[in-house]
């Protein structure tokens, strides 16, 4: 006689596709606007996808692989100003200067990530922080790039007559793409590539060791970061004024977006998403206070290194932990007290 | 440990709770915007003097019994900075009229903004000449356009110095722009092209290599185009690697910013620029400004954009006393519309400028760029207790360089 058992939590979740769940948090986030009481709100609400965009593309090569890079701002740069040309002089629309821009970021990845294969920590931090420069100095001084000038009239997106040009709308561009990148990212450090990223960044020798093509997968890890950065930067370019200019993609951008990974835990994505909300928000509500900000700012890096350098990801984990070995130990009592 | 780790997380969300909602938009005031870059301390104090302005007109009753409400943004000089502002102002304060920016890269993409939501915005201090070219009709530019600017040295340097001419510009927006005009005007007037041209970085701090190449092609002006720290390098540096005296420095406008001097000490005697105001004015209303910058924000010679932004201030409490607003809640559109207007009504003021600013309606550069005015100013001394000249003073047709 066949035994007939109630299904279990495991067989409950196993049945539903992965991909559903994120669908749902589209869902979810689609109704935010209801709840913004400005067109402002909604703009901050895009700079937020944005940068989670930023965050989680730079915890991929930062976090995951542990490679030192300073030149993520740069890349964004390059795949926003490559996405303005392809629209602008080139005439694509912007479903298509979007992959444009991220291959095209891409290739940078590749060529960012080739110095990785040589370079170590301050080292590679260096090599990473010239590119950050000379990117911003090549279009500082190139005319057909709107050189210090500036880049303008780059078209917002749209599909048939339906322009994308109000913040409101906007949104339901970044949103989805900002959710799939997260997605993309879990999927990553779940598969056999996460593991060697991993596996890279606690030791290159024993990974070497293990079978790991550590120079395969560092440049991987580059491509990967610089597609996120291409993204973002393509998406900047579209949002609402369409205006680019090279002082945007400075060395100061590039510590907002450290403290953002750093705040939320490197390595842990939900941390540099976390880590970009928070910095976003934080950034947005001190800007009054234009004296002291950027104080604020190099405060909180400091407090985050000193107390939580594991930013907010690490103590999560940490409670996490601590949580699962107390449930450990009072079930091991509870079987110990049992006759 | 554990509870400080927790209490260091909360922080941040404590203070986003402890700093107040935005307030609401209030009825029967005037919300206005100002962003400007305030990173520098020259910046901190234009921005407290507009703020000071208008809160010494709220302290006398408000202009027509209304009351005015500023909030000061800082841009950084970064466009994203500033249109992030300028977003707030609009959609969050809900303002009536927007004063900025400092940066011309930044005034650029708000006038973009500022056009599409239909929102007044008077420029104080950038003076690139495509933010009136793009024909908005919201826009306002107080201070002298670079199409300007440029022809005033150009002139008096071609007549009285000579024709060939060496750059070196720092790539900046101020720096590109003046060095452009001023080899557009030499082309279209005297069809001189440049000796030489050197591009260098804003964050540069030597120049001497460019400044080498430059001394070997003999020209008779060297004109540095850049911020206000590069100009003062760039004059310490020419002589430093032996460019003689008789080769006479030009500087962009920043050149009239106090650090110039400070910075560049005697190396910046001789060096000449084009501006809209020059602390040696002898008319009382400008020995009047000069006292109460010195007396209030501890500045010994306010620059032109000191003088700037108070006569933006001037001008918007001109034009607000000319306006018929309403200030409630269904009269944004027309309270807008009606400062606009009043602005573009404003004729003949005359300020501190170095010449009469005048709007009329039609969106348009003739329309839209104030002062037509520029001074030629010559530094006769440098240090900390700087001295300078006036040279020439041109005024020009509102078409020219267009």
């Amino acid at each position: 006689m066949a035994v007939v058992t109630a299904p279990t939590d495991a067989d409950w979740r196993s049945r539903i596709h992965p991909v559903l769940p994120w669908l749902g948090g589209i869902a979810v986030l689609s109704l935010l606007p209801l709840v913004t009481r400005t067109a402002y709100d909604q703009y901050l609400l895009n700079i937020i996808a944005i940068n989670v965009l930023l965050a989680v593309g730079l915890n991929i090569v930062k976090g995951f692989a542990g490679q030192v890079t300073v030149g993520h701002v740069a890349v964004m740069a390059i795949g926003a100003y490559a996405s303005a040309v392809f629209s602008v002089h080139l005439g694509l629309p912007f479903w298509l200067a979007l992959p444009a821009a991220m291959a095209v970021c891409a290739a940078v990845g590749l060529l960012v990530g080739i110095p990785a294969l040589r370079l170590e920590g301050a080292y590679l931090a260096l090599a990473t922080l010239g590119l950050a420069e000379s990117v911003r100095i090549v279009i500082s001084g190139t005319d057909w790039l709107g050189a210090a000038m500036g880049f303008e009239g780059i078209p917002p997106p749209q599909i048939g007559g339906f322009v994308m040009e109000t913040h409101l709308r906007y949104f339901f561009v970044v949103m989805p793409i900002a959710v799939m990148g997260i997605y993309i990212s879990f999927a990553i450090l779940r598969s056999d590539m996460g593991r060697a990223f991993k596996a890279i960044r606690e030791d290159q020798l024993a990974a070497a060791a293990s079978g790991v093509h550590v120079a395969k997968f560092k440049l991987i890890a580059f491509v990967l970061s610089a597609l996120y950065a291409g993204c973002a930067g393509s998406l900047k370019a579209h949002m609402a004024p369409g205006y680019l200019n090279p002082n945007d993609y400075s060395l100061q951008e590039m510590v907002t977006l450290l403290l953002m990974v750093i705040f939320g835990g490197i390595g842990h994505i939900w941390g540099a998403v976390i880590g970009a909300i928070a910095v976003t928000i934080i950034n947005d509500l001190t800007q009054d206070y234009y004296t002291y900000r950027m104080a604020i700012f190099g405060g909180v890096i400091v407090l985050t290194v000193m107390y939580m350098p594991r930013g907010i990801g690490g103590m999560v984990e940490d409670w996490l932990v601590r949580r699962r070995f107390a449930a450990l130990r009072a079930a091991t009592k509870a079987r110990q007290a049992t006759p | 440990m554990a509870i400080g780790k927790w209490a260091l997380l909360a922080a941040p969300l404590l203070a986003l709770a402890a700093i107040p909602a935005q307030a609401q938009a209030q009825e029967g005031v005037i919300r206005i915007g100002v962003t400007l870059r305030m990173v520098v301390e020259n910046g901190l104090k234009y921005g407290q003097m507009v703020k000071d302005e208008f809160d010494a007109v709220n302290a006398a009753g408000g202009i027509n019994g209304r009351k005015i409400e500023v909030q000061l943004l800082d841009d950084e000089c970064k466009p994203d900075k500033g249109v992030s502002n300028v977003n707030r102002f609009i959609h969050q304060t809900q303002v009536d009229l927007i004063i900025g920016s400092t940066c011309s890269s930044v005034s650029m993409p708000m006038v973009d903004i500022v056009t599409k939501e239909a929102i007044p915005m008077i420029i104080p201090q950038s003076t690139n000449q495509d933010l009136t070219k793009k024909g908005s009709p919201w826009v306002f530019r107080v201070p002298v356009s670079e199409r300007f600017y440029a022809a005033v040295h150009a002139k008096w340097l071609a007549e009285n110095v000579g024709k060939k001419v060496a750059y070196l510009v720092t790539t900046d927006t101020a720096g590109i722009g003046f060095a452009k005009q001023y080899q557009v005007y030499m082309k279209k007037a005297y069809n001189v092209d440049p000796v030489i041209e050197v591009q260098a970085q804003e964050t540069d701090l030597d120049f001497r290599a460019a400044l080498l190449k430059i001394k070997s092609m003999n020209p008779d002006v060297l004109a540095i185009g850049g911020q206000a720290d590069a100009i003062a390098r760039v004059s310490q540096q020419s002589f430093e690697v032996g460019i003689p005296s008789r080769v006479r420095r030009v500087a962009a406008s920043a050149a009239s910013n106090a650090p110039v001097p400070e910075l560049g000490g005697d190396a910046v005697k001789g060096l000449i620029y084009a501006a809209a105001f020059n602390c040696n004015d002898e008319r009382p209303e400008a020995q009047a400004f000069v006292k109460m910058t010195q007396t209030r924000y501890n500045v010994r010679c306010p620059d032109h954009d000191f003088s700037q932004a108070y006569d933006t201030v001037q001008i918007v409490k001109q034009a607000l006393k000319a306006a018929s607003l309403k200030l409630n809640a269904g009269s944004h559109a027309a309270d807008r519309l009606a400062i606009r207007d009043a602005l573009a009504g404003i004729k003949d003021f005359r300020g501190l400028a170095s010449g009469p600013i005048n709007f009329c309606a039609e969106p348009t550069p003739q329309c839209r760029d104030g002062n037509r005015t520029g001074i030629l100013v010559e530094y006769t001394k440098g240090g900390k207790d700087y001295e300078t000249r006036v040279l020439a003073r041109v005024s020009f047709e509102a078409d020219f360089g267009l």
